[in-house]
């Protein structure tokens, strides 16, 4: 029983691994805290049904042009909002407070073309493999697999390429990187579309196993904001630990409490880190926000 | 004309509740995502103090004012020695948390099947305030006492060394101004209200559940606040009116059911940021939020 639940738990934080890294990607950059992440988490699920569903494509097929489409959603977003509101020099409470809007806007427009009941993409029940006293589903085991890949190959990426380089210089100054004479404006599009990206990926997988409903984005988002904190702010690597940390623990308190305290024992969690430690466990003492 | 009734007693329970929550975001820039909670508190104390203690409507009204304001503390204290970004994000951790006790603690708070029956409050522990009419005068002084306490505080000694708390922090503390007591006050205070506008809901409807006091009721308060505007009176009143009629006049509009509800958030959510684009005060505020 244990092992099944930490080998859940395991699968599980991996997917609030990569989501988490969406998000950090953006908030560690532009110090914008994007609320209506939870909406490009939401959209790709939607965007997989229809493709899937509605137009019939080959499943693959299906996956990655949910992921493109969420990917311009994320865009349409910093386009739309937020880069006016930077133009304008408007303050980080007030984008927040926009990105709110944004995410009210597109769970309604969502709810009134799907409706508001759960959806479930695929019916049938996935077959699974046993490894000892374990049971994982094809589907969990593609979950864990698809998202290791995807961290590992964005680690890589951060560390050797051009994009990794002035993603991590934009993060420790973004007064020195325009002095650089770099273009912030062109850096952004490229952070949202990758983030667009990983909330597509971890939210199309998902919902590919347990379905979804338009309101799957903000319980994720939340879950994924502690991943960060805990992990360390301003790091890339630490809403992956952060991630494994929470999925592990919520497992756990299945197994202590009851499924009904997750969200009590995961929050209590932020509260402590928010006392004790805000940098986070990786992170180092911060400057001020 | 019950109909009126209703919706102005609505009303009346959210300008308790945006003219509060003004203290905390108007006055003392402290963006809170937890006001649903002290809303909830004020009305499962508001059932506590009304079908266990029995008490009348005045001590009632002292026990949950107190009671809410006692349990602001717990959230203040830890909260306000953050900053930003984490200080918004601690309240939204007690606002889930309070949820999640509310709604899991079965058998103190009955849960997902909620608490039917609340009975009237008594005024002077004999008259029931029942029906519309008197429900709507109650809530009218309250909503009035509310707007003039928070008006006077404004006006005070005390509501200008809060402003000046919002617009420099630094130049107050070097005055020689405690920052975090008089912020830990305005929490206090405006938890108070919050209270009130709690029990007010409570013994309206007569039955409450944990789901009138989620994030997204949480959002919603914020929402009105910031759509009226901030760091005045006016702004909050505005605010609280707006968001309550709006949906009655959509709904003359002759939107099918369906799509009402939908349409009506989508709305608020493009009021919100056509308001952070260009009107950041808010519709009749005066302070900016930064």
């Amino acid at each position: 029983m244990l092992l099944q639940l930490l080998a859940n738990g395991i699968i599980m934080g991996s997917i609030y691994a990569i989501v988490a890294l969406g998000f950090a990607l953006v908030y560690n950059t532009t110090r914008i805290f994007h609320i209506a992440y939870a909406v490009v988490y939401m959209f790709a699920p939607y965007m997989l049904l229809s493709f899937y569903h509605s137009l019939q494509m080959p499943l693959i097929i299906a996956f990655l042009l949910a992921i493109i489409g969420t990917m311009g959603l994320s865009l349409l977003i910093e386009y739309m909002v937020y880069r006016p509101l930077n133009r304008i020099n408007s303050s980080l409470n007030v984008i927040m407070i926009s990105s709110i809007g944004v995410m009210i806007i597109v769970i309604n427009i969502i709810a009134m073309l799907y409706g508001n009941e759960t959806k479930i993409i695929h019916q049938a029940i996935s077959p699974s493999v046993t490894f000892g006293n374990i049971i994982l589903t094809y589907i969990q085991i593609a979950q864990f697999v698809i998202s290791l890949t995807l961290i590992i190959l964005f680690l890589i990426y951060l560390k050797y390429s051009g994009f990794g380089i002035k993603t991590r210089a934009l993060r420790d100054d973004d007064q020195l990187y325009t002095v650089m004479g770099m273009d912030i404006s062109n850096m952004r599009i490229g952070l949202f579309v990758l983030s667009g990206f990983f909330a597509a990926a971890g939210g199309a997988m998902v919902a590919y196993d347990v379905g979804m409903d338009p309101y799957v984005g903000m319980p994720m988002l939340l879950n994924v904001v502690v991943a960060m904190i805990i992990g360390g702010m301003g790091r890339f690597d630490a809403p992956i630990l952060g991630g494994f940390i929470i999925g592990i623990l919520q497992s756990l308190a299945v197994w202590v409490f009851s499924a009904r305290w997750q969200d009590a024992v995961t929050f209590t969690l932020l509260i402590l880190f928010l006392l004790l430690r805000p940098q986070g466990i990786l992170g180092e003492k911060q400057r001020a926000v | 004309m019950n109909y009126i009734i209703h919706i102005v007693i609505i009303i009346n329970i959210y300008i308790i509740l945006t003219v509060s929550t003004n203290l905390l975001v108007g006055m003392a820039n402290l963006l809170s995502l937890g006001q649903a909670a002290f809303y909830g508190i004020g009305a499962y104390l508001a059932v506590f103090a009304l079908m266990i203690l029995n008490l009348p409507l005045l001590p009632a009204l002292i026990l949950v004012m107190v009671g809410t304001a006692l349990f602001s503390l717990l959230v203040a204290y830890p909260s306000l020695r953050l900053k930003g970004d984490y200080f918004i994000l601690a309240t939204l951790g007690f606002q889930l948390i309070v949820f999640t006790i509310l709604y899991n603690w079965v058998a103190v708070t009955r849960g997902p099947y909620g608490i039917p029956g609340i009975p009237a409050p008594k005024l002077f522990g004999m008259l029931p305030i029942t029906g519309l009419v008197p429900f709507l005068i109650l809530s009218a002084i309250l909503a009035g006492l509310t707007i003039f306490i928070f008006y006077k505080l404004i006006h005070s000694p005390f509501g200008r060394v809060m402003k000046g708390v919002r617009d420099d922090e630094l130049a107050v503390m070097s005055l020689g101004r405690d920052v975090t007591k008089f912020k830990i006050w305005a929490f206090a205070i405006s938890s108070a209200f919050i209270g009130i506008a709690g029990m007010l809901y409570a013994t309206y409807v007569s039955y409450i559940d944990p789901t009138s006091f989620n994030l997204d009721e949480a959002i919603f308060i914020l929402a009105a606040v910031l759509i009226g505007g901030t760091g005045n009176i006016k702004g909050p009143v505005v605010g609280a009116v707006f968001v309550v009629i709006l949906p009655e006049l959509l709904r003359f509009v002759g939107f099918p059911d369906s799509v009402a509800a939908n349409l009506r958030q989508i709305v608020y959510g493009l009021t919100l940021i056509i308001l952070m684009r260009y009107r950041p005060q808010g519709i009749a505020g005066e302070y900016k939020i930064g």
